[in-house]
């Protein structure tokens, strides 16, 4: 045994990271550096644990020896390891824009161990085991999160914060009531043992694990922002500096759908009508947050409200669980899966372009700028090729996504979902269309006011990361075998969660009805 | 604004709000107590302070940056979880010292662990209360 | 426990959570700052009182740790709001 060391690694790194950076913040330049390497650190460790779930299957380690249930488990499986390699990614994109992007006020209060802390934060969500130490992870990324979104303070930016550190405050108050009566109900926090015990509990009290369900379902959708939990997403990321949008519109909100996927897969046993309520919330989801950024001029606005439409894609691949046939249940769950990956990839790519054109154009509204195909071609390149695979342009990664959820929605019958999915689809086109028109195709307007042209080397920073997000996308556009192939595998370990109740090892069934679960060998 | 009472009142209640919190955090291993609520407390008591003496004569009664507080705290805990590195076992496993020390009972990397916990959580109140005091 | 003292400690538990209700009551509706950091105090030393008295009818003595933490907290909270008004009524 190696000890599942592989498992904590891409939690440890940037936690290492932060705390040296931390010690040296007198030197923000040594932060910076120390941010990169954790960054890296964090992908490297995570392209490893998904080797490794690849070859071994699901990964388990107990924190201080201490067998499950009683002591913290981490587990890896596939989904848990693929998000640790995208959350990688996007940790090391961001850091290295935030180079060029983060003024130097920023750094001195600690940007980059921050970020690490953030990124440590979404890596434990994504690999814990244990439901109340996902409850400590949210914290951990939802406190970095608060003062990145806080830091430098302009009135609008603490508008924004408060909007988010209230509505998250509450999600965490609705999250911790529903650990403790869970708790309550079954004597155990160690996921892979809930879904043992809880199956049990259904049987007798299938009420109960439904209140809980819903207690869940509230606290993860404020997160995820679902209808009608949104409402302080658009309210709050337009605000930061645009590298801090694009880590949190990127990560952030996917941790909330992780979340709803690993507790309706693994903690609860099947629920009756979670399929249906889910499919309408899902259309819901699609509808209003499209319809909001169709409304919006001010490009991170108009994003912001696409990461909830987003958000309905992904809701309805999960939806289908509820389906009665398992082709459709794995169609719906490796979709859902697909899409995050996409998403994640893409969302955070146009935050970061936006930024870069925000940059050259001098404003965010979208009235305010203009002519910058004409001005800086290479940007426009680095615009449509995120904007057209969010829109679901062929061959970028947003079609493939798109096409899994809508497939897997009509083997499943759900019209009126997929209605909604055709049609956000269309608006989202249209939305981005309405971007590429105003800010890159019209002339400039009068009012335009670009600021002095950045230093060669600056530009050249921002673009790096955008143009090795963007690679990333057209390489899954056009290459989209592997990944789908990946994310079938991941569904498939989600709807056997047998697996991975064996290797976190906790009693059988049998044992913890008799209430003598001892856990481990 | 200085308030006598207030003064003369943190001569006393410091050491004991200080005290306090050293004996949460060393009782923490078994009964309830630990290195956050321990760290709370004596937060409770820096904060104290801060409110009778000001911001800036705390900050020189703690002699080091909160930041430096957090990233110490921060290490001993990552270290404590690492030793265990070196036996080939999980991250966290406890390893103990032979010998109690008297008062402060076993001493081992768990205790090391609460310590980092004690810092972070100190140096992060300190630096949200000295932060929003200063202005 | 004697019978009539455990009676005695649920008709305490009960006023004291009359007491806490009022309290917060005050707390909700204000109306001035003054009268929300008093019935703060007021809901704070309620709780206090309650762990306290729950420790001694259910014999955990942890629950002393609770009342004793709390009081700290809470003093220092309304230690701390009191140099704010303070404050504000000097300018």
């Amino acid at each position: 045994m190696s000890s599942g060391w592989i498992v904590l690694l891409p939690l440890l790194a940037p936690l290492a990271a932060a705390a040296a950076g931390l010690l040296a913040w007198r030197a923000p330049r040594i932060q910076a550096a120390l941010g990169i390497v954790g960054a890296g650190a964090q992908l490297a460790a995570g392209l490893g644990l998904l080797q490794q779930v690849l070859r071994e299957g699901v990964q388990a380690v107990q924190l201080g020896s201490w067998p499950a249930p009683f002591g913290i488990t981490f587990a890896a499986d596939l989904l848990g390891a693929v998000m640790v390699v995208v959350t990688g990614v996007i940790g090391l994109a961001v850091t290295v824009y935030s180079l060029a992007d983060i003024d130097p006020g920023r750094r001195a209060f600690a940007y980059f161990p921050l970020v690490q802390v953030l990124l440590a934060g979404v890596a434990g969500a994504f690999l814990t085991g244990d439901i109340f130490n996902l409850y400590v992870c949210f914290e951990v990324l939802l406190m970095a999160s608060f003062v990145l979104l806080a830091l430098g303070g302009e009135r609008a930016q603490m508008a924004g914060a408060l909007t988010y550190v209230t509505l998250n405050l509450v999600s965490s108050a609705l999250f911790l009531a529903g650990v403790g009566l869970t708790y309550g109900i079954t004597r155990s926090l160690n996921m892979a043992e809930l879904h043992l015990r809880l199956g049990v509990v259904a049987e007798s009290r299938p009420e109960l694990v439904l209140a809980l369900a819903g207690l869940f379902f509230v606290a993860f959708g404020i997160k995820a922002a679902v209808f009608p939990l949104y409402t302080w997403l658009p309210a709050s990321y337009h605000t930061p500096p645009v590298a801090v949008s694009a880590l949190l519109a990127g990560l952030l909100t996917k941790v909330g759908v992780y979340a709803l996927i690993r507790v309706l897969t693994l903690v609860f046993p099947p629920l009756p009508g979670v399929g249906t309520f889910l499919l309408a919330v899902a259309s819901l989801t699609m509808v209003f947050g499209v319809l909001g950024a169709v409304a919006m001029f001010e490009t991170r606005r108009i994003l912001s409200f696409h990461i909830v439409s987003q958000i309905g894609y992904m809701v309805m691949g999960l939806a289908l669980v509820g389906s009665d046939s398992p082709a459709v249940r794995a169609a719906g769950l490796a979709a859902a899966v697909l899409y995050i990956v996409h998403h994640i990839i893409v969302k955070a790519n146009l935050f970061l372009v936006s930024g870069i054109a925000a940059r050259l154009g001098g404003s965010f509204q979208l009235a305010r700028v203009g002519g910058l195909a004409a001005a800086a071609p290479w940007l426009a390149l680095l615009f449509l090729i995120p904007a057209g695979s969010l829109a679901g342009v062929p061959p970028l990664s947003g079609f493939w996504a798109k096409l899994a959820v809508v497939r897997a929605g009509l083997a499943g019958e759900a019209w009126w979902t997929v209605a909604a999915a055709l049609g956000a689809g269309l608006l989202t086109v249209l939305s981005m269309v309405k971007i590429w028109t105003e800010a890159f195709w019209k002339p400039a307007p009068d009012t335009a006011t670009p600021p002095p042209p950045a230093a060669r080397w600056r530009l050249a920073l921002l673009a790096a990361p955008s143009l090795g997000l963007a690679a990333l996308t057209v390489a899954i556009g056009l290459y989209p075998r592997p990944l789908y192939e990946l994310a079938r595998r991941a569904a498939e370990q989600l709807l056997a969660p047998s697996n991975y109740v064996a290797a976190v090892g906790v009693a059988t069934a049998h044992d913890s009805a008799r209430g003598d679960g001892k856990g481990g060998q | 604004m200085t308030s006598f009472i207030l003064r003369a009142a943190t001569g006393y209640l410091m050491p004991l709000l200080l005290l306090l919190s050293v004996f949460m955090l060393l009782r923490g291993h078994n009964e309830p107590g630990g290195g956050f609520i321990g760290g709370l407390l004596a937060a409770a008591a820096f904060a104290f302070h801060a409110l009778a003496w000001g911001p800036r004569a705390t900050l020189e009664l703690l002699r080091a940056d909160p930041r430096t507080i957090i990233a110490a705290g921060l290490a001993a805990a990552l270290l404590a979880g690492v030793v265990a590195a070196a036996a080939g076992e999980p991250f966290l496993t406890a390893h103990w010292l032979p010998i109690a020390l008297p008062g402060v009972g076993k001493v081992g990397t768990p205790l090391l662990f609460d310590v980092g916990v004690y810092l972070v959580v100190v140096g992060t109140t300190t630096l949200i209360l000295l932060t929003l005091g200063e202005d | 426990m004697n019978p009539a003292l455990v009676i005695a400690g649920y008709g305490l538990l009960a006023l004291l959570t009359v007491a806490m209700a009022l309290a917060a009551l005050r707390l909700a509706l204000g109306p001035s700052l003054a009268d929300r950091v008093v019935a703060f105090d007021v809901v704070a030393a309620a709780g206090v009182a309650m762990a306290a008295l729950a420790a001694v009818l259910w014999q955990k003595p942890v629950l002393l740790d609770v009342a004793l933490v709390l009081s700290v907290i809470a003093f220092i909270g309304t230690v701390a709001v009191a140099r704010y008004l303070e404050g504000k009524v000097r300018r």
